[in-house]
C-alpha cells in the first residue's frame, strides 16, 4: 500500500516535471518560402527555443490540419485575411496576450483592426500584398495594360496565366462588373461566371504554386501574379513588370495567430514577438518582396526595396483594392461555377 | 515453429489491410452519404445529395474527359508496349535482363521529378524547341507544354513500363513452336498473330491495360504540371472538393465512384481470365 503510494507520487512528479525538463520548443506552421532560414536559426540562438518548422501552400490545407489537430497542435500559424475570422468563429484560436508582444506596438495602422479581426484580439498582421497583373515588357507594352479587362483581349488567345484560386479569379470578374469581390449574391456570382467563361479561350494555364516561373521560362507574358512573386521575378529578369489594375487589386494580409490546441503558448508569443523585430521584418521583405506591417523596418531597407511600388503601393491603390472576406455558404456557389468553368470547353 | 509463425504473419498482413485498406474505404463510404458541414466537415442526416451531384453534366464531363485521356494512354501504351515486350521476350537471356533493368531504372526516380523533367523538354524554351529552332525547322517556338498532347505524352511515358512488364511475363512463356506450326500449315503473319499469338496473350494484355488505366485516372499532377490545370480531371476534382470546397461528402462520393469503376474492371478481368481458361481447357 505504502509502496504503491510512493510509486504513484513518483510517477506524478515525473509527469509534471517532464515538460520542464524537455528542451523548449515551438511548433510553427507557415507558408512555404516565407521566413528565411537564417531568421529561424537566429531565433533559436537568441532564445534557446527550438523551432519545429512545417509549411503549407494553401490556406485550405492549413485550415484542415489545424481543425483536425485539436490536441497537440501547432503553436503559431499564419492564416491569410478572412481565414482569421473563420477560424476564430469556429473556436480554433485563442486570444493573444499583447503584453507578451511588445514589438507589436507601432505596426502599420492601415493593417490593424480589420473586419476579419476587430481590435486584433486573435491576430497580429505580419506581411501583406496583392494580386495584380504581370506583364513581360519584351512581348507586351506595359503601358497598354491598365485593367483586368485587358486579359480578355482577343490578341492574348491561349496566352494568359490565372491563379489556381477561385476567389482570386472571381475577384477580377466581379470587380469589372462593379461588384464587391466578397458578394454572396448567387446572381452576381453567376454573372461573373458568364464573364469568366469568355476569358477561358485566352487561358493557357492555372498556377498558384510559383506563378513567377512560367513568366521567367517565357511560357507566359501576361496574367495574374502576386506582387511578391513579380518582385522576385524582376530580380531575375527586369522585363517582368507588375501592374495594379484600375478596378482594384485583390489584397490580403497574413497574420500570426495561436491556435487553441497550442502546447507552448508562451514560446508562441516569443516567436511572434521576434518576427516583429525591425531587423527581422526587414530581412523578410528583402527576400520575399511583400510589404511588412512593421514600420520600424522601413528605414532599414535598401532604397530600391523601400521605394518599389510593386512592394509598397501608393495609398490610393490600396484604397481601390479589396480585402477578401469569408463568404460563408456562398463558397459552395463559387465552387460550383468554378468547376463548371473548368469542366466545360 | 512453422505453425506459430504462419498465423502471426497472416494476422499481421490482415491487420495491415484492415487498418490501411478496409477502414479508410469504410470511412469514405460513410462520409459520402452524410451532409456537408462547413465547420465540422460532415454531419447527419444521411443523404444521397453527393451522388446526385455527380450526375450533373459538369461532373459527367470531367469523368468522361478523364476516361478519354486514360483510354488514349492505354491504347498508346499497348501499341508501343506489345511489340517491345514481344521482341524482348525473343532475345537471348542476357539481353532480356539488361533491357528489363534499363526499363526499371527510371523508377528509382520519383515520378513527380520525372514529370518536371518532361517540362524542361517540352517547355517554350525547352530542349526540343531550342533544338528545332537551331536546326531551322521552325521560326517560333511551338506551344507544346500546357496542351492535351503534353498530358498524354507524360502519362504514356510514366505508365509504359506497367504495360510492358505483364505483357513480357506473358509473352516470355509463349511457345514459339506454335508459330512454326502455324507457318507450316500455311498461315501468314497476320493470321498467326490474330489466331495464335493475340488470343494467348490476352491475360497479359488485360493485366497491362488495368495496371495502366487505374493509376492514370488518379495522376492529377500530370494534368496540372503538363496540361496547365486548365481542365479538371477526376483526381483534381477530388482534391478540390476535399480542400477548397471542404465538401467531404462530394469528394468521398467521387472517390467511391472511382473505386467502383476499378472494381468493375477487375471483375471483368477475372471473368475474362476464367473464360480463357475454360476455352483452352478440355479441347
Amino acid at each position: 500500500m505504502n509502496i504503491g503510494k510512493t510509486l504513484f507520487g513518483a510517477a506524478l512528479l515525473l509527469l509534471t516535471a517532464s515538460p520542464a525538463m524537455a528542451a523548449e520548443k515551438v511548433y510553427v506552421y507557415n507558408w512555404t518560402e516565407y521566413i528565411p532560414q537564417a531568421v529561424i536559426d537566429d531565433f533559436t540562438k537568441e532564445t534557446g527555443i527550438e523551432v519545429v518548422y512545417t509549411t503549407y501552400d494553401s490556406n485550405e490545407t492549413m485550415y484542415a490540419k489545424v481543425k483536425l489537430a485539436q490536441q497537440e497542435g501547432y503553436d503559431v500559424v499564419v492564416p491569410s485575411t478572412y481565414f482569421v475570422s473563420k477560424m476564430s468563429r469556429e473556436g480554433l484560436l485563442q486570444g493573444l496576450d499583447h503584453s507578451q508582444l511588445p514589438n507589436a506596438r507601432g505596426l502599420d495602422a492601415k493593417m490593424l483592426d480589420k473586419p476579419f479581426d476587430r481590435g486584433n484580439v486573435y491576430s497580429v498582421p505580419f506581411m501583406w500584398g496583392s494580386t495584380g497583373i504581370g506583364v513581360n515588357a519584351k512581348e507586351i507594352d506595359p503601358a497598354t495594360v491598365t485593367s483586368w479587362k485587358d486579359l480578355w483581349n482577343p490578341a492574348y488567345k491561349g496566352k494568359v496565366l490565372l491563379q489556381d484560386d477561385l476567389r482570386e479569379v472571381f475577384h477580377m470578374a466581379l470587380k469589372l462588373q462593379g461588384r464587391s469581390s466578397n458578394t454572396t449574391d448567387p446572381k452576381e456570382i453567376e454573372a461573373a461566371y458568364g464573364l469568366l467563361k469568355e476569358l477561358m479561350p485566352n487561358v493557357l494555364l492555372f498556377n498558384s504554386d510559383s506563378p513567377r516561373l512560367p513568366y521567367l521560362a517565357g511560357e507566359v507574358s501576361i496574367g495574374m501574379i502576386w506582387n511578391g512573386e513579380a518582385w522576385m521575378a524582376a530580380e531575375e529578369n527586369e522585363d517582368i513588370r507588375y501592374i495594379y489594375p484600375k478596378e482594384g487589386a485583390n489584397l490580403w494580409v497574413d497574420s500570426f495567430v495561436i491556435p487553441k490546441s497550442a502546447r507552448n503558448v508562451k514560446n508562441g508569443h516569443a516567436f511572434i514577438n521576434y518576427m516583429l523585430k525591425a531587423e527581422v521584418a526587414a530581412q523578410c521583405v528583402a527576400q520575399n518582396g511583400y510589404a511588412t506591417t512593421v514600420l520600424a523596418a522601413l528605414p532599414l531597407l535598401d532604397e530600391k526595396v523601400r521605394t518599389s511600388p510593386t512592394i509598397f503601393p501608393p495609398p490610393e491603390t490600396v484604397a481601390a483594392g479589396e480585402f477578401q472576406l469569408d463568404v460563408g455558404d456562398a463558397l459552395a456557389t463559387y465552387q460550383r461555377y468554378w468547376e463548371l468553368l473548368r469542366a466545360g470547353n | 515453429m512453422e505453425s506459430k509463425t504462419r498465423p502471426a504473419v497472416i494476422g499481421l498482413v490482415a491487420l495491415w489491410l484492415v487498418v490501411f485498406g478496409v477502414l479508410p474505404i469504410l470511412l469514405l463510404l460513410g462520409a459520402s452519404v452524410l451532409t456537408q458541414d462547413p465547420a465540422h466537415f460532415v454531419r447527419l442526416p444521411l443523404s444521397l445529395d453527393a451522388y446526385r451531384q455527380l450526375l450533373e453534366p459538369a461532373y459527367l464531363q470531367v469523368m468522361l474527359r478523364s476516361l478519354k485521356l486514360a483510354l488514349i494512354t492505354v491504347a498508346l501504351c499497348l501499341l508501343v508496349g506489345y511489340p517491345f515486350a514481344w521482341f524482348t521476350a525473343r532475345l537471348p537471356a542476357g539481353w532480356k535482363t539488361t533491357i528489363l533493368v534499363l526499363l526499371m531504372i527510371p523508377f528509382w526516380t520519383n515520378s513527380l521529378v520525372r514529370t518536371y523533367a518532361i517540362r524542361t523538354l517540352l517547355g517554350t524554351q525547352g530542349l526540343l524547341n531550342k533544338a528545332l529552332l537551331a536546326l531551322g525547322v521552325i521560326d517560333a517556338p511551338l506551344q507544346l507544354i500546357y496542351t492535351d498532347l503534353a498530358v498524354v505524352l507524360g502519362l504514356f511515358y510514366l505508365m509504359l513500363p506497367f504495360m510492358i512488364l505483364p505483357l513480357y511475363a506473358n509473352l516470355d512463356k509463349f511457345d514459339y513452336r506454335l508459330v512454326e506450326a502455324g507457318r507450316d500449315l500455311g498461315a501468314g503473319f497476320a493470321r498467326i498473330f490474330v489466331k495464335i499469338v493475340w488470343p494467348l496473350s490476352l491475360p497479359g494484355v488485360f493485366a497491362g491495360c488495368i495496371l495502366v488505366f487505374v493509376p492514370t485516372m488518379g495522376l492529377f499532377y500530370v494534368a496540372t504540371l503538363l496540361g496547365g490545370a486548365r481542365q479538371l480531371l477526376v483526381g483534381n476534382l477530388i482534391q478540390q472538393q476535399f480542400l477548397n470546397a471542404r465538401n467531404w461528402p462530394a469528394g468521398s462520393a467521387t472517390s467511391v465512384v472511382l473505386i467502383l469503376l476499378m472494381a468493375l474492371m477487375l471483375a471483368a478481368y477475372r471473368l475474362l481470365l476464367r473464360r480463357a481458361a475454360t476455352a483452352r481447357g478440355p479441347q
